[in-house]
């Protein structure tokens, strides 16, 4: 469901950047002093009849995306309503939609307070994408709570049981996996130096997890099983790295939502200030 | 750096022209609050459109552009080099400015005509790439060859191709109508060209032209007046109308007489424009008389006898006549001149037989002796005034004419006689009485066959003037020579005839007495 809900939004995100790219290329791409004189020019500018309406449109994704999972965070009477990390996708979602809606709002051009706002969302849309990664490496539960240390190792171990009671692997495949698992060790790393360590761990996870593959393979196991049994492999792999940067990552996050947040009311205080210059001369889209 | 923070509210920079309206203090200078740019602030800086579209002239007062808000065309914050007035020659429509471009115009570089030479107002003048300025009026740009003498609408006459030919001018809309030959004839012919103020200039306007002669030389040397047309056509001076108007009494030969009603080319054969001789009448009549009256090789012009009235008449008259070689007298005044000078069809003046039987004809047929004929011979006997008045002395003849016969007329005697078809009258009479008389008697008194009534009778009656009848054979004696002779000589008849008989033969008394 996640990972439908996930690809839905990532679709949707994707083709509207697309689209509106697309549809306007010709028109984004031209230069300033021409595009006025552009056939599109006139609803493709950001107070035409589109370019009004996707920063419209934009604005109000984000602060809606904004305001409701800020909403679900910090208030009580949200508190339970759904799963936080769904509210978290919508967030993700809204506000990444939302920001591009924005970007051809402005017709890639960035100039006065106004690109302060811009940028100011440019940032906290990064930050997001920033922060994105560095929550899912985070373990959490199915609501998307956090574990403690104690439940990760609980849960690290029970990856192994798994993989002997109900798939009946052999120990020693059981033991090499636990082998490597063990290797995942990391001193305290940076946010630079996080991404090109789980690329690169991703990649080592990727090259041993065939190696299982082929071992299983002679072992007579199904696809399927065979299938089952590298995602539990690949998952206790991962766990183990997370449970080793687990420190430095909730750290990390700390200091993420610091600069985050900052950023967005940044964009907010100034958007309020364009929108109100814009609309204080005369410029209320269809309204 | 207050104007760089400023600045940063505004959606971009202000093209170069406005660029001095950069900064957040002259946003309103543009911008209504709580609305758009409106067209009140633009014009409100923008005088000089602003008074055009009051004036209703150029190209922002054109229906279309003064609909549309400034900024629908002129939009800004597109950064300095935009072109807030994006003008593109190829396809500009210079209709809309109140002065289409056609012909040449629509050819030409733009800067040809908007340039500051040309602007009238100095603001204009100042304004480096402005189109405004610029009058519509043709000399606005182009140097008035005319010289302001036909006035500012060189389009009623000129294409935007050229100014020459002035294809739009049609000279019947001018005051005077072009027809005829004037059609054909070169502008300058009319409109000389004159140099004025140092320039070469044409004079279109205030060509005089009420008269012909303004233009064209009066052959008449104004003779018939100044007013052409009442003759002539534009079509041609050769070409003359209204003859019949024509006062031909204006010409150095005014028609009279028979000349008024012959047709114009008989005399003007070689068109009505050409100048016939007319010193003599012979320039154009031809010589009827074939040469009859010339005199030392100088031939007589016809007005000598004739005149414009007709040539039947002649005004040579009879006084004339008699001063010619053949003096005109008696009846011959009153012969028609045919009588003798139109013997046949044609007539004939050169007479040069001078004898009277050259005209008449001799009736006498030889009969009258020649001794009794002289110089003239008619003459001897007549005078012109009538034939029956002879004056021959008869007393020259044997016959002299005593008592009555002076009385009678000569045709008593010398009567006519008709032989064949000639009339002959006899002239050659014998002295007889008997010639004339008849014989009462009855050839009584016939002796040797003649008859010598003189014994009796004498010239003045038949009374027996000199008869004595004592002289006869029976003298009158007694009661006698009282009785009247027709008491004895009584009436008788016979074969010889009624007759008074008064020879008796024997004389007995008993012839007369019982």
């Amino acid at each position: 469901m996640i990972k439908l809900q996930h690809w839905i939004y990532l679709l949707i995100g994707t083709v509207t950047f697309i689209y509106l790219g697309y549809s306007g290329y010709s028109y984004y791409l031209t230069p300033y002093e021409e595009r006025f004189f552009h056939p599109v020019h006139t609803i493709l500018k950001p107070s035409g009849i589109i370019g009004h309406g996707l920063g419209i449109i934009g604005s109000l994704m984000m602060l809606v995306g904004v305001g409701l999972y800020m909403m679900r965070k910090r208030l009580k009477s949200f508190s339970r309503l759904g799963a936080i990390k769904h509210w978290l996708e919508l967030h993700i979602f809204l506000c990444s939609v939302g920001p591009v809606l924005v970007l051809f709002h402005t017709a890639l051009k960035f100039g006065g307070i106004v690109a302060l706002s811009f940028w100011s969302m440019v940032a906290v849309a990064i930050s997001g994408v920033i922060g994105r990664f560095i929550y899912v490496q985070i373990p959490r539960s199915i609501r998307g709570n956090e574990y403690s240390m104690d439940e990760l190792k609980v849960l690290n171990q029970s990856y192994g049981e798994k993989l002997k009671n109900e798939f009946n692997l052999n120990d020693a495949l059981i033991g090499k996996l636990e082998y490597f698992a063990s290797l995942k060790v990391y001193k305290s790393p940076n946010l630079l130096s996080i991404i090109p360590l789980t690329i690169k761990d991703h990649n080592a996870n990727k090259k041993l997890l065939n190696g299982f593959k082929i071992e299983l393979r002679n072992e007579k196991l199904t696809e399927k099983s065979i299938k089952q049994i590298t995602a539990i492999c690949k998952s206790k792999l991962v766990l183990s790295r997370k449970i080793s940067l687990l420190n430095s990552v909730q750290e990390m996050f700390r200091y993420w939502h610091i600069i985050h947040l900052p950023f967005a009311i940044i964009m907010l205080i100034i958007m309020i200030i364009h929108i109100g210059v814009t609309v204080a001369f005369g410029y209320r889209w269809i309204f | 750096m207050y104007a760089k923070v400023s600045a940063q509210i505004s959606p971009g920079d202000l093209s170069t022209a406005h660029s001095n309206l950069e900064g957040m203090s002259n946003c309103t200078k543009c911008h209504n609050i709580g609305g758009q740019v409106r067209i009140y602030e633009c014009l409100a800086c923008h005088t000089e459109i602003s008074q055009l579209q009051k004036e209703n002239k150029g190209f922002h007062s054109s229906s279309d552009v003064k609909s549309k808000n400034c900024i629908k065309c002129h939009s800004e914050h597109h950064g300095r080099k935009f072109r807030i007035v994006n003008f593109n020659p190829k396809t500009f429509d210079h209709s809309k400015t109140s002065f289409q471009l056609t012909g040449k115009h629509a050819q030409a570089d733009c800067f040809k005509c908007h340039t500051p030479d040309f602007m009238l107002d100095a603001k204009y003048k100042k304004n480096k790439g402005t189109f405004l300025g610029l009058k519509t009026t043709c000399v606005a740009c182009h140097q008035d060859s005319h010289q302001g003498s036909l006035g500012n609408a060189c389009q009623n006459c000129h294409e935007g191709d050229s100014f020459r030919p002035a294809s739009k001018f049609k000279h019947n809309s001018a005051k005077f109508d072009l027809t005829g030959a004037h059609q054909k004839v070169d502008c300058s012919k009319c409109h000389a060209v004159e140099t004025r103020n140092e320039k070469k200039f044409q004079k279109f306007k205030g060509v005089e032209f009420s008269l012909c002669t303004s233009c064209h030389q009066d052959f008449h040397k104004g003779k018939f007046g100044d007013k052409c047309s009442s003759c002539h056509v534009t079509e041609s001076f050769h070409t003359i109308k209204n003859l019949t108007s024509f006062d031909h009494g204006k010409t150095n030969y005014p028609l009279l007489g028979k000349h008024i009603n012959v047709d114009c080319k008989a005399c003007h054969k070689n068109g009505l424009n050409t100048k016939p001789k007319f010193e003599k009448c012979l320039n154009c009549h031809s010589d009827y008389h074939q040469g009859e009256f010339t005199k030392n090789g100088t031939q007589a012009d016809c007005t000598v006898c004739h005149s414009i009235d007709g040539f039947t008449f002649t005004s040579f008259t009879i006084e004339r006549h008699i001063k010619s070689n053949f003096v005109l007298t008696g009846a011959h005044l009153a012969i028609p001149c045919q009588s003798c000078h139109k013997k046949s069809e044609k007539w004939n003046f050169r007479i040069d037989r001078k004898e009277c039987t050259d005209c008449h004809k001799d009736v006498h047929g030889g009969s009258i002796p020649q001794k009794l004929l002289s110089g003239n011979k008619c003459e001897s006997c007549h005078t012109t005034e009538q034939w029956k008045s002879v004056s021959f002395d008869h007393n020259t003849t044997k016959f002299l004419l005593l008592g009555n016969h002076q009385k009678q007329s000569c045709n008593k005697c010398h009567v006519r006689n008709e032989i064949g078809n000639r009339v002959i009258i006899s002239f050659k009479r014998k002295t007889e009485c008997l010639e004339c008389h008849n014989d009462v008697h009855a050839d009584q008194f016939t002796k040797n066959g003649t008859v010598s009534c003189q014994s009796c009778h004498q010239f003045n009656n038949w009374k027996l003037e000199t008869f004595d009848h004592n002289k006869t054979s029976f003298p009158l004696e007694g009661a006698h020579s009282k009785v009247s002779c027709s008491r004895c000589h009584k009436q008788v008849i016979d074969e010889k005839g009624k007759y008074i008989k008064y020879k008796f033969g024997e004389v007995r008394c008993a012839l007369c007495h019982s």
